[in-house]
């Protein structure tokens, strides 16, 4: 499990973003907490810095929206969906349980 | 250089300061990019992400209302690569600003956003290599920039010259400018320098002979004297005159604060550099010049009402009509001097007749300035 941060630190409507490889942010919908691959894949822009409506994330750079439930594009210039992730909530603290990122070769 | 004059004149600045570029250039810094300088009218950008870009001096400055309600302003150039980030005159954002060559992007506040790669630098400060910012004040209900890094007093060079012209710093408030709406905008753009519209706009020495329609509603302008001749002076309207309007027709309640004493008068500011306020009981015109180059200025006039006038659909073009007739004389004056400053007949400028004498303080004032 990855730790994030304290429950508290994630208030609705906000993103923790957690460097690593990839790089993974959790977002906090209204109380309930997703996980996602933080970099957009169309352009490397880190998703923690969109705009957050509902469930749907707005990419920075150049407006893709990822859904946080599935990892779906809703449009372009991104098609690639980017991973999700579970979260667990323990003693007021946030882990993701990160998908093993697939070996390319 | 001394010029010796009759003790009735005085010299105004010689020709080649409303022609020469390199004057212009030294105007832009001294003078417009070191003053306070009234770039918009605030209710024009009523809500979060409505924006306008404008030329003060040699920068283009980007004025934006932010998602705390707060109006911002910055030079309108990406940090990056330096593209002009924005370059609509006016316009409205979602919720930030991007540069449309690398995708540079900046919040409303400014602040670096996103960029691509950037989580790859975290190196690079989201603030200081966020927009770079210009100070902005509110009065009157315009934004007033200023572009210096340390700004002259607000309050002695922009409230103070209402104060000096008007002799009390409390009067213009009676006007509740800043709650008025803009009930009509005409933008002029004038072939000439913005110095002449100045001097045009201190002096009456020209109204009997260019404004028939003012001098019949302000009767002793066909003196020569300008109401910014004096201090605290409201000039009378005309006893048949029943309202600051083309035909003298009525026009409407008197604003709110307004009292008894200032009813049935003209009063004049100039705010040097680059505004004009003239103050009647039911309405306020406002002059707003952007100098181009040292032959254009774009000038852009409001006429301002009460919320009542303006939401009410009232028909203000009688009062807009006087104004705007006024405004086309005395460019078209302006535009008849601008050619001739390149004449040797006055390479060593013209005069000033005692009616005009205060311009000369005007011209003392520039000199200094560019000294």
């Amino acid at each position: 499990m990855i730790p994030v941060c304290a429950l508290a630190d994630i208030r609705p409507g906000e993103a923790v973003r957690v460097d690593g490889d990839p790089p993974i942010s959790v977002f906090n919908v209204d109380g309930e907490l997703y996980a996602i691959d933080d970099t957009c894949t169309h352009q490397d822009a880190s998703l923690a810095d969109g705009w957050l409506e509902g469930c749907l994330i707005e990419c920075p750079l150049h407006a893709s929206c990822f859904d946080l439930r599935t990892g779906q594009p809703t449009g372009p210039p991104a098609k690639v969906p980017v991973r999700t992730h579970e979260v667990v909530v323990q003693d007021g603290h946030v882990y993701v349980l990160a998908v093993a990122v697939p070996v390319t070769t | 250089m001394t010029v010796s004059l009759p003790p009735s004149l005085l010299a105004t600045l010689p020709g080649r300061f409303y022609t020469d570029p390199s004057i212009f250039a030294v105007e832009q810094e001294r003078v417009f990019e070191s003053m306070w300088f009234a770039v918009a009218r605030s209710s024009d950008l009523a809500t979060p992400g409505r924006f306008e870009t404008a030329d003060v001096g040699r920068e283009s400055v980007l004025i934006v209302r932010g998602r705390d309600g707060r109006l911002r302003a910055f030079l309108n150039v990406c940090r990056h690569r330096g593209a002009k980030l924005c370059v609509e005159p006016a316009g409205e954002t979602k919720r930030q600003l991007q540069c449309p060559y690398h995708a540079w992007t900046y919040g409303l506040d400014g602040k670096l956003v996103a960029a691509p790669n950037l989580t790859k630098m975290p190196d690079i400060d989201r603030v200081e290599y966020g927009l770079i910012p210009v100070h902005l004040r509110e009065w009157l209900g315009y934004a007033w920039v200023c572009l210096a890094g340390d700004p002259p007093s607000f309050e002695d060079t922009v409230v103070g010259a209402a104060r000096a012209r008007l002799g009390d710093a409390e009067m213009i408030n009676h006007w509740e400018v800043d709650t008025l709406d803009v009930g009509r905008r005409i933008v002029y753009d004038v072939k000439a320098n913005w110095k002449l519209i100045i001097e045009n706009f201190m002096e009456c020495y020209h109204c009997a002979t260019i404004h028939p329609e003012l001098t019949e509603v302000l009767p002793e302008f066909a003196d020569g004297y300008a109401a910014q001749y004096y201090v605290g002076h409201g000039a009378a309207f005309a006893e048949e005159a029943q309202g600051f309007t083309v035909d003298g027709s009525e026009g409407f309640d008197r604003i709110g604060g307004v009292g008894e004493e200032q009813d049935r008068k003209y009063y004049a500011i100039t705010v040097n550099p680059q505004v004009f306020i003239n103050l009647v009981p039911d309405h306020v015109i406002f002059h707003r010049m952007f100098p181009r180059s040292a032959d254009r200025t774009v000038v852009v006039c409001d006429w301002l009402y009460t919320k009542e006038v303006v939401a009410g659909g009232k028909d203000v073009s009688r009062s807009v009509e006087l104004f705007h007739r006024v405004n086309r004389q005395d460019f078209d004056a302006c535009e008849r001097c601008q050619p001739a400053m390149s004449s040797r007949a006055y390479a060593k400028g013209g005069v000033l007749v005692p009616s005009e004498h205060h311009i000369a303080a005007f011209h003392d004032w520039l000199t200094a300035k560019l000294a």
